[in-house]
């Protein structure tokens, strides 16, 4: 009995060390954290914006795919379209993108962020101009490119060697754009 | 101790190399070793909970009953390594987030785990100090050199830490534009880590054989 009454307090005595320079420490770095998130946040919203202002956030039911959702107005105020966060899986598991849409789906600019593709092949499409291929895509007419043979021969050439993140990008896009349609502008 | 303070300190870098001799944390090494500012980033998170801990479990062992060492030595590296997490997340960012998931998992990395329980819970603390920083010190040399040889010729770029104008990324004329890829996927790296071994394997069979 004392055997296991001196064990116990020799581990509470150490985690509760750990616990509280624990606390200290997050004390200290939790407020740049924070600060960080929200810059990186605003810059992608921004980012992907083009001529609008990023409006509020609003409330939505998360699925698999969208996880968030913000208004874009133009600079009267009007309503213009949507900017959604996005998940989506790529070659090395899953991918945050941020996507610009029109009311009516056409895709206005998108960002990846978090992913862990192969640096020099997939993590390519964290350049700025690989969303070029995506751009006004989505509408009734022109649909979201989701397979290759749907590019130009000089886009299709440059996601080669990275099908798999090129599908998952635009796999993740079409959705999102098929979920801006079926809100049907409000 | 048989050994001197200054082998004790030196043995990690070389004769005992965590990576290429005892082999110990090699899913972190071949994980994260596709730029070298990862390397530098997860060796130096390596050094300091590995020499944190080091210290605090020989501090500490006359006072952590036996049957309960390993929880505890895991409750010591996991606060150490949590720490490093959090002031990565704060202060470098960019490495926090390329480090990703291997940067947690330095908890259950075997290195430090092995030298708690190899080496610290029965030397002295200054020795366990000394051999934290050797064996860090050895880890962080060995991620560097693989991370190195991936880089330039998987991709034809030096990244270091961006400074200033200096954006971090040094361009290799030649090998940028015809990179050998292969290197920077996962089977190049067990393909380079085989043949580093080898190296290392015939560089001390030949020193044991001219003694």
């Amino acid at each position: 009995m004392n055997k296991i009454v001196k064990v116990g307090v020799t581990l509470l005595i150490i985690s509760s060390f750990a616990a509280t320079s624990l606390a200290v420490v997050n004390k200290i770095t939790e407020p740049k954290i924070a600060e960080y998130e929200a810059k990186v946040l605003e810059d992608a919203l921004k980012e992907v914006s083009g001529e609008f202002e990023v409006g509020s956030q609003r409330e939505i039911s998360s699925n698999d795919t969208i996880k968030a959702l913000y208004l874009l107005e133009d600079n009267n105020g009007e309503h213009t379209g949507y900017i959604l966060q996005l998940e989506g899986t790529g070659y090395g598991g899953p991918m945050t993108l941020m996507a610009g849409f029109l009311t009516g789906g056409e895709i206005i600019d998108a960002k990846l962020l978090n992913n862990s593709e192969t640096p020099g092949l997939g993590k390519k499409a964290e350049n700025k101009t690989y969303m070029d291929k995506f751009k006004m895509t989505g509408s009734l007419e022109k649909e979201v490119p989701i397979k290759k043979e749907m590019l130009d021969k000089g886009d299709a050439d440059a996601v080669s060697g990275s099908t798999v993140t090129f599908s998952g990008i635009a796999k993740t896009l079409a959705k999102g754009s098929e979920y801006v349609k079926n809100l049907g502008g409000k | 101790m048989a050994d001197t303070r200054k082998e004790v300190f030196t043995k990690g870098i070389f004769k005992e190399n965590p990576v290429f001799i005892i082999m110990l944390g090699l899913c972190p090494t071949l994980g994260v070793t596709t730029q070298v500012v990862n390397g530098i980033g997860m060796g130096l998170g390596v050094i300091f909970v590995l020499t944190f801990s080091n210290v605090f479990i020989a501090l500490l062992k006359d006072f952590i009953p036996n049957s309960i060492r390993i929880p505890a030595y895991i409750v010591i590296i996991a606060a150490f390594v949590t720490i490093v997490e959090m002031v990565m997340h704060a202060y470098v960012p960019a490495i926090y987030n390329a480090l990703g998931i291997y940067l947690p998992l330095i908890v259950v990395n075997c290195i430090i785990l092995g030298r708690a329980e190899a080496f610290a819970s029965n030397n002295s603390v200054y020795d366990s100090f000394l051999d934290g920083i050797g064996m860090g010190l050895g880890f962080t040399l060995s991620l560097i050199l693989i991370a190195l040889i991936r880089e330039v010729f998987g991709n034809g770029t030096i990244t270091l830490i961006a400074m200033g104008s200096f954006d971090g990324v040094i361009k290799i004329p030649l090998l940028y534009n015809y990179p050998i890829r292969i290197l920077t996927l996962a089977a190049g790296a067990l393909l380079l880590m085989g043949y580093l071994k080898a190296f290392f394997n015939w560089y001390s069979s030949r020193k044991q054989e001219t003694i």
